[in-house]
């Protein structure tokens, strides 16, 4: 094994004997002492960095035969009109409309066997995002015994400490609904609200959005796609921040957020004009594509937990995204015109930058919805609600890649080896950034779910 | 673009805008349309290539817009908030049938419409019957008698022609397959349309009858989205047969298929001058964009 994390250059920038002499001896092994030194950079500043994760919430659940786990041989009333392709795993396929992401197959894994224990968008979404059904409210608005949990990302906020300057976790996108309601799940819950997320969003006419800009009175998101109008704003920001007599009435979630957002270095992290055209062009010019970049600037800047809702309503056709997952009604047509190719567009640019920049290492990025679709295609030409058995996909921080987890039976209708739950999803990736029993029990927080071993 | 320049585009097939090309021959002979960089479908141009109308996605919004290359300028084609979209033209050019979803939010209840070039007589033409159903890829017959479309109405997306006012509507297909984006031979008797009969998705013609189904695309994976040139002698469509979609052309009965795009990026939505030149939608560019050939 080589060891390179001991040698030591003292206090210049030269290295020192010592170090010539084992690069000379790794001379044998092909390495020269440039490469010796560059990995030992790497070593050091890769000990240095912390684990954060990316959640890209599919809101409106996914068809998983028509993206990871697709049933060829199947029924034509089952399989759809797509084709697997290969990926760069050999022996795994995924989807032929997602072929970008097909060539990075050997950075992420595949869980063919996620199932939940609802098929409606509000009880499931809630189970999706804190790994338990308690307090949820359903479509009809019923709500379930129990009390709400804390999301994901209120874990991590909670076991890591509050941080004055960078929320832990931080959610593009709007609250999620399934029906013009709310659903239950999205905050710190019992952890309280000094774990929610802080949200902020990206708008196709006016760029990054902050809405707890708009707490300040005369303070608005106008104008923040300028990057002069965005700095401006916010010199402006703290000067009313200092004076304002709203700020006293603001609990320490919310000074948190004027404090994050009136530090000049804090804010630039919503300036997406600091990129390149070309990679902001990468990710894809629309909401999702451009909320995936923010999520990777947020994660360079601090923050721990990025969720990335790919819409708030559950819907195709609407909303104030780029409309949900939800296509019970003319799912082939949507898919293939918009739905496929921007998925494909912008997860694969977000694994690409975050392996440039060496952060897939430290970064996992977990892409799921609450459910999945029914594999018997509907009359009009759609697929409806189905928990029992859809896909998950998980990448970086150094999860286990080029694996596909789990499998379903010949028409995806069920899981036939290793079923997986959201919260063994989520235990999983937690265990990734180094939150497992220990320090959930620590922090007086229930394990929910179990780690799928092959990943981790 | 102003007037002088899309006309000197149109005219001399000079683009006006740098191409940086995968392919440069290819892309050198290629003139960018549009310039906003938002996902655009289904480029359909007037019979007189005085119009090209489009559909353009802004965040939740689906709009249909004409680009005028008389003067380069764009305009919507009403003014109404829900979606609308998959626009073409009537062969006397001054009407346009579109998918039209009256209900969106939700699921939404597309149907077929008509409406003037001048945006009057903003109509229904094809229907939901009772229950929910979804009409939409309309295609109007060179003769101006018939309309091609799909509809979701007997409990399968089938395709189905009518009369050009709506009437005398006939199912021609019945397969459990998904069958879409019907489109006319230029003698208006065949009907090219893609179905997934056959496993993936290939391109199939039927007579207007409904009779005479014939395969036309065999290879692996998706061909998608036919066109057919007035001169009858070729047809565009998208395929992925080399990995990304591209825009293949071949003769009407699918013989000796070529790439015609051959770009990295994604091409899509093929769609012909009336004098012959393709026209697709592409982010070769980076970012979604109509192209034209040049001549």
């Amino acid at each position: 094994m080589l060891s390179v994390g001991s040698i030591k250059t003292g206090n210049s920038n030269q290295p020192s004997r010592r170090a010539v002499l084992r690069a000379g001896a790794l001379g044998t092994l092909g390495l020269t002492l440039a490469d010796l030194l560059k990995i030992e950079a790497q070593a050091q500043s890769a000990a240095k960095k912390p684990k954060s994760i990316i959640l890209l919430w599919l809101w409106g659940g996914p068809s998983h035969l028509d993206t990871f786990d697709l049933k060829p041989k199947a029924p034509l009333e089952f399989r759809g009109p797509y084709s697997p392709i290969e990926t760069a795993v050999p022996g795994t396929q995924i989807c032929e409309m997602l072929p970008a992401l097909a060539q990075r197959a050997d950075r992420y894994s595949i869980i063919r066997s996620m199932h939940c224990d609802s098929n409606d968008h509000g009880i499931a979404g809630t189970i999706g995002l804190t790994g338990s059904d308690s307090g949820a409210k359903s479509l009809g608005g019923k709500i379930l015994n129990g009390d709400v949990q804390a999301t994901h990302g209120s874990v991590v906020s909670k076991i890591l400490g509050f941080d004055p300057t960078m929320p832990r976790f931080v959610t593009t996108g709007k609250f999620l609904d399934p029906g013009k309601k709310r659903i239950h799940g999205e905050g710190g819950g019992p952890l309280g609200a000094m774990h929610d997320p802080f949200r902020i969003d990206y708008n196709i006419d006016t760029g990054v959005e902050l809405p707890q800009l708009q707490l300040i009175e005369g303070v608005t998101a106008d104008g923040l796609t300028k990057r002069k109008a965005l700095l401006d704003s916010l010199d402006r920001l703290a000067k009313k921040v200092e004076t304002s007599p709203a700020i006293e009435r603001l609990d320490s979630f919310y000074q948190q957020a004027f404090a994050m957002l009136t530090s000049s270095n804090a804010r630039k992290v919503f300036d997406l004009d600091q990129e390149p055209e070309k990679l902001r062009r990468k990710y894809g010019k629309f909401r999702f594509g451009q909320s995936c970049l923010l999520a990777r600037r947020l994660i360079e800047s601090g923050v721990r937990f990025a969720q990335v809702n790919w819409s708030s309503h559950v819907e195709p056709i609407e909303d104030t995204g780029d409309g949900g997952w939800d296509m019970h009604d003319r799912h082939f047509q949507q898919f293939q015109d918009r739905h496929a190719w921007m998925l494909d567009q912008s997860v694969s640019a977000l694994l690409d930058d975050l392996q440039d920049r060496e952060l897939l290492q430290e970064t996992v990025v977990v892409a799921v919805g609450e459910f999945g679709r029914t594999p018997k295609i509907n009359g009009k030409s759609g697929r409806d609600h189905w928990h029992h058995c859809y896909s998950a996909l998980i990448a970086g921080g150094g999860i286990n890649a080029g694996q596909v987890i789990g499998s379903s039976d010949p028409r995806a209708e069920y899981p036939i080896q290793q079923p997986v739950t959201p919260s063994d999803l989520f235990a999983t990736a937690l265990q990734a950034i180094g939150i497992g029993t220990t320090e959930l029990t620590t922090a007086g927080l229930l394990p929910l779910g179990k780690p799928i071993e092959e990943l981790l | 673009m102003n007037r002088l320049f899309l006309s000197i585009v149109l005219l001399f097939g000079i683009s006006p805008y740098p191409c940086p090309a995968a392919e440069p021959t290819r892309q050198d002979s290629l003139i960018r349309l549009t310039s906003d960089g938002l996902f655009k479908q289904r480029p359909s141009w007037s019979p007189d290539g005085k119009f090209l109308a489009f559909s353009r996605h802004k965040g939740s919004r689906i709009s249909i817009w004409l680009l005028s290359t008389e003067d380069g300028k764009e305009r919507r084609l009403t003014k109404r908030d829900e979606p609308e979209y998959d626009a073409v033209w009537h062969p006397d050019g001054k009407t346009l049938l579109f998918a039209f979803d009256k209900t969106s939010p939700n699921q939404g209840d597309i149907e077929v419409y008509s409406i003037d070039l001048d945006g009057k007589n903003f109509k229904p033409v094809v229907t939901s019957e009772g229950k929910l159903s979804h009409e939409e890829s309309p295609a109007c017959s060179p003769d101006g008698k018939w309309i091609a479309f799909t509809s979701t109405k007997d409990g399968n997306q089938e395709l189905y022609v009518a009369k050009s006012d709506g009437s005398e509507i006939k199912r021609l297909t019945s397969d459990p397959a998904i069958d879409a984006h019907p489109c006319f031979s230029p003698d208006s008797q065949n009907i090219l349309f893609s179905t997934n009969r056959w496993g993936d998705l290939e391109l199939a013609k039927i007579d207007r009858d409904g009779s005479n189904l014939t395969r036309i695309t065999d290879s692996p994976g998706f061909d998608d989205y036919p066109a057919w040139r007035a001169d009858g002698k070729q047809i565009a469509w998208t395929s992925n047969r080399d990995r990304n979609l591209e825009i293949y052309t071949s003769g009407p009965t699918g013989d000796e298929p070529r790439n015609f795009s051959k770009s990295p990026g994604i091409d899509n939505f093929a769609a012909y001058h009336p004098d012959g030149r393709l026209t697709f939608v592409s982010n070769r560019d980076g970012v979604f964009e109509i192209y034209l050939e040049s001549k």
